[in-house]
């Protein structure tokens, strides 16, 4: 150990072992007199003249202990502690101020952190799998279509050929099943994965084993791993490897059951299966299935380097046999990109607010201790003057600053506790790593380093003030007279400063809100009332095909039609605001084909007659699909955003054919009989894409939405609903029934949320910085009562008092308005991805803003200006 | 003149003189605070007058350095007293103070006793 590193622990074993040391070090110094005294005897003085010429000779007994021991001691240490105590004390002398800034802290902090923990959670944690940041997601993209599966082909390529990666893994979702057997019958989800995935994740197995190569291989047996929440809820935890579960009418055997708590992508997965029983063997290069891949790159590669690689594959591939797809690229995203989704602009948003909150609130206190410090300042310059060191005075300043800030940050972690449960179980994330949200270490060491920088930097503005002018502070009569002149200028720059974030935060909040009332007002497109979706999912074992699929939708749709609480019914397979259930090429006869590379992609979908009646959409030209349309050349229909992009209005669309697929894909052509008006695909607040469906009898899915409108509260007809479900199959499990106001409504869930969270935080700017105005004005007029009373009594009138007061402050909000009005239209860049439907520079936002502004500094202002013009001349005369 | 281009390492050798003269008397043999500032004053001539202020100070920094340990023994008359003694690693740091010692001795007298 060297000496330094020595003497530091010798301290620290000093603080455990004092007692002893005092022992020992006594003890010696008794043992040392003796001695002495023994030896002054023995040159031959009596006992008592030796003693005395020990004492004597010895000197300061106590101070020689004293200083023995200083050497033990962590000197720093022992005055902190001191400064701790003396500023918890100054806490308790003044508790209404002290209650004030702790609160302030605990809110600032606790806002901080509650949002930081989401924003950790959800954006920086590190992905719960191996080597996180080495794991991608790979899709293939063609033209203007990204992300699209990749064909078998490619992947068994991209596996024997490419050296960018250390493992792949092929999965597929939406691998539903219905399960027969246990109990009622019930939908289940499940995954298709290759074997890898596991060793990818890193998940094992609870009980049995997981896939292993063999069950990659075409004729693999039927084997199924199920999740631990499965196992629990559908076999209730009993012994499952060996058994036999029947989907869809098919056995599967169980050979294990994963781990608790393992999640990818998707938190309600149910089984994985083998991607054996699906994959042919055939590796033809332009049969896309629904895999996507998932890989951990090589070490050291990035993901260009391995999307070049890929490429490169893909283009030797083409040459060697070209076919249709050879202009497809792979097309490769970090996993942590794909997991994240796209919340990171709206957190980002309210991480910034939060943080200015933050900023608000250092300032608010600094500029409360400063005008503390003024009143401070004699009691400061004594201590000076009887020797106390300026770094002492510093130290102990800026300690007692951070003991509040503590209690603060102590506060705060409960508030940031509190808000996150909130945040957790109100926010709309739709993210399911959020559920696991809490306030671990990361996330408390980030609150600690939060609460001493809030506290250091709310501590150093009455340090910087602090000049060494002792013998003016103590000639000076009054504490308020001309004294902490640089304190007032600091805390004028640091209203100035409050009010130009809480400008910039309510003009962002303002924006939010006019774009969530603009969204709101603009609506679904389609009339949502007394409307219900009934999701169903037909098993491929019980209707295996087209015929027996498009019967029982009839059948189902005609028997609801025939009941007087059904005013109408029909079916789709994606109603409106279920998002983005598929989108597919397409490209208009006639016209000259577009290049490979901009081959125009829209949404498609399958409709039966009458469902945009039943939904509401308004017909723009021609006419619905038919009941002839089924047997008839094929026809299709479009909706507004498409035909506009190709024809001048609607009507000109009528009659057009488009091909599906485009040009480089095989698909039918088919005449356009029908253009409707733009419904929301997801959301109100997305632009609507091109779109076009296809009649539901020329192509029967399995899985369809079938869309009820009642005659009276929909609700009510719900179980009747089910009824009829059951009574056309009673083996038929509902997927989902829904009133589309649920799920309207839940469009828009983020934006409420995220509009509903930056007004609190601007209501709290508006708060902080009301205080901030306030105190800094009356401050500034308890520092002039003198000034005033002179001013009146040399015949100013109170109108000429309150415009100079009110000159004050009017430059002080003006020039924060100002700075304030500069740095939002600065800023409206950024907001340009979350607003809609109004300009990140609309004027009446600002308008709004600067109006808010003004009341609030008139509010804030009213108290210390009436206190202004109440001054009494005489007696305040007389009193100096 | 080597010797002398590194004025704080000497400066800090003067002020920690009196650690080195203890380190110095605990050489023969193990003594105690007593004992100690007696050896210095005689071997000083007198000299020195010891300060039990610095010197007590001085054996607790010697300890948390590790240079010396204490222990608690007998003195010849049958007193309790708290012995010192000098570690290994104490050796080898009054070893390289001395040679020090005597080069800054050297020095000095160079310039301030000029030849001839």
């Amino acid at each position: 150990m060297p000496p330094g590193l020595r003497v530091w622990w010798s301290r620290v074993r000093g603080l455990l072992g004092r007692r002893a040391l005092e022992r020992d070090v006594a003890d010696e110094v008794r043992s040392h007199l003796e001695m002495l005294i023994e030896d002054h005897v023995a040159e031959g003085m009596t006992p008592a003249e030796a003693r005395t010429r020990a004492r004597r000779e010895f000197g300061n007994q106590l101070a020689t202990r004293d200083r023995a021991l200083d050497s033990w001691r962590f000197a720093r240490l022992e005055s902190l502690v001191r400064d701790l105590r003396h500023g918890l004390r100054g806490i308790r002398r003044a508790p209404a101020f002290s209650a004030v800034i702790l609160l302030t802290l605990a809110l600032g902090i606790g806002a901080t952190t509650a949002i930081f923990s989401v924003v950790y959670t959800v954006l920086l944690r590190p992905l719960p799998y191996p080597e996180p940041d080495r794991l991608v997601w790979i899709g293939e993209s063609a033209g203007t279509a990204d992300g699209i599966s990749v064909t078998w082909g490619n992947l068994l390529a991209w596996e024997a050929q490419s050296g960018s990666f250390e493992m792949m893994a092929a999965y597929a979702r939406g691998a539903n099943r219905t399960l027969t057997g246990e109990g009622e019958p019930r939908v289940t989800s499940g995954w298709v994965v290759s074997h890898d995935f596991f060793p990818l994740t890193g998940w094992r197995a609870a009980a049995g084993r997981l896939f292993t190569e063999a069950d990659d291989r075409s004729g693999a047996p039927p084997t199924i791993v199920l999740t631990h929440s499965f196992w629990q809820s559908a076999l209730g935890g009993a012994d499952a490897v060996g058994r036999l579960l029947t989907l869809d009418g098919s056995a599967y055997e169980v050979i294990g059951v994963l781990e608790p708590g393992v999640e990818f992508l998707d938190p309600q997965v149910d089984f994985y299966l083998p991607t054996g029983l699906f994959f042919s063997g055939a590796a033809d290069r332009t049969r896309h299935g629904s895999i996507r891949v998932v890989a951990r790159l090589a070490e050291g590669r990035s993901v260009e380097e391995a999307k070049a690689d890929l490429d490169g594959i893909l283009a030797r591939l083409a040459r060697a046999d070209p076919g249709p797809e050879d202009d497809h690229r792979a097309y490769v995203l970090p996993l942590s990109t794909v997991v994240r989704g796209d919340l990171g602009s709206t957190l980002w948003l309210l991480m910034g607010a939060v943080g200015l909150v933050l900023v608000l609130a250092c300032a608010n206190v600094a500029s409360l201790l400063l005008g503390r410090s003024v009143v401070r300042r004699r009691e400061m310059a004594i201590r000076s003057a009887i020797g106390a060191g300026r770094g002492r005075l510093v130290g102990q300043l800026l300690t007692e600053t951070l003991a509040l800030a503590g209690l603060g940050g102590i506060v705060g972690v409960g508030l940031a506790h509190l808000g996150l449960a909130w945040l957790v179980a109100r926010g709309p994330w739709g993210v399911a790593r959020l559920a696991d949200v809490a306030m671990d270490m990361p996330l408390l060491l980030f609150a600690a380093g939060l609460t001493v920088l809030v506290g250091l930097i709310s501590g150093t503005a009455p340090v910087l003030t602090r000049r060494a002018d002792v013998v003016a502070a103590l000639k000076e009569g009054s504490p308020s007279a001309g004294a902490g002149r640089a304190g007032q200028r600091l805390r004028g720059t640091l209203v100035v400063g409050e009010v130009a974030i809480t400008v910039v935060l309510v003009f962002a909040s303002t924006l939010l809100v006019r774009s969530l009332v603009t969204a709101r007002s603009a609506g679904p497109g389609f009339d949502v009332g007394r409307l219900l979706a009934l999701e169903l999912r037909l098993p491929a074992g019980t209707y295996p095909s087209a015929d027996s699929r498009r019967q029982f939708y009839e059948t189902l749709v005609s028997r609801l039609e025939s009941h007087t609480w059904v005013e109408s019914a029909s079916a789709v397979g994606c109603p409106p605001t279920w998002g983005d259930c598929g989108d597919w090429w397409y490209s208009i006869v006639g016209r000259p084909p577009p290049a490979r590379s901009e081959v125009p992609v829209g949404l498609f979908d399958v409709a039966q007659p009458g469902a945009f009646a039943v939904l509401g959409v308004p017909l723009r030209a021609g006419r619905e699909f038919g009941p002839r349309d089924r047997a008839g050349p094929p026809v299709a229909i479009v909706n507004e955003t498409l035909a506009s992009r190709w024809w001048p209005s609607p009507a000109d669309a009528i009659g057009a054919s488009i091909k599906i697929g485009g040009p480089y894909q095989d698909g039918s052509v088919v005449e356009i009989v029908g253009v409707v008006a733009d419904a929301s695909q997801t959301s109100p607040d997305v632009p609507a894409r091109p779109e076009y469906w296809l009649p539901f009898a020329s192509d029967p899915h399995g899985r369809m939405t079938v869309l009820v409108r009642t005659q009276g509260e929909p609700g009510a007809a719900i179980p009747a609903v089910r009824r009829l479900v059951s009574d056309l199959d009673p083996t038929l499990p509902v997927w989902s029934l829904r009133s589309f106001d649920d799920v309207v409504a839940g469009t828009l869930a983020t934006r409420r949320f995220s509009t509903w969270l930056l007004t609190l935080f601007a209501v709290l700017a508006l708060i902080l910085a009301a205080v901030g105005v306030y105190g800094v004005l009356q401050q500034w007029v308890s520092a002039r009562r003198s000034e005033i009373a002179i001013r009146m009594a040399l015949g100013a009138g109170r109108s000429s008092i309150f415009g100079w007061v009110g000159l004050h402050a009017c430059t002080l909000v003006g020039v924060g308005l100002g700075l304030g009005l500069a740095l939002a239209l600065g800023a409206s860049r950024w907001l340009g991805a979350v607003v809609f439907g109004v300009s990140p520079r609309d004027p009446i936002t600002l308008a709004l803003v600067v109006l808010g502004v003004i009341l609030l500094a008139a509010g804030a202002a009213g108290l210390p200006l009436t206190r202004a013009i109440g001054v009494d001349a005489g007696r305040e005369l007389r009193r100096t | 003149m080597s010797t002398v281009d590194d004025p704080p390492e000497r400066l800090e050798f003067l002020q920690g003189t009196l650690e080195v003269l203890v380190l110095r008397s605990l050489a023969g043999e193990p003594n105690h605070a007593y004992g100690i500032s007696q050896f210095l004053e005689r071997q000083s001539n007198r000299a020195f007058a010891v300060d039990n202020g610095s010197l007590y100070p001085a054996l607790q920094r010697l300890l948390q350095r590790g240079w010396i340990t204490a222990e608690w023994g007998k003195t010849p008359n049958g007193r309790r007293a708290r012995y010192y003694t000098l570690t290994r690693a104490g050796r080898e740091q009054l070893a390289e103070a001395t040679s020090r010692w005597e080069r800054f001795v050297e020095a000095m007298g160079l310039i301030l006793v000029p030849e001839g």
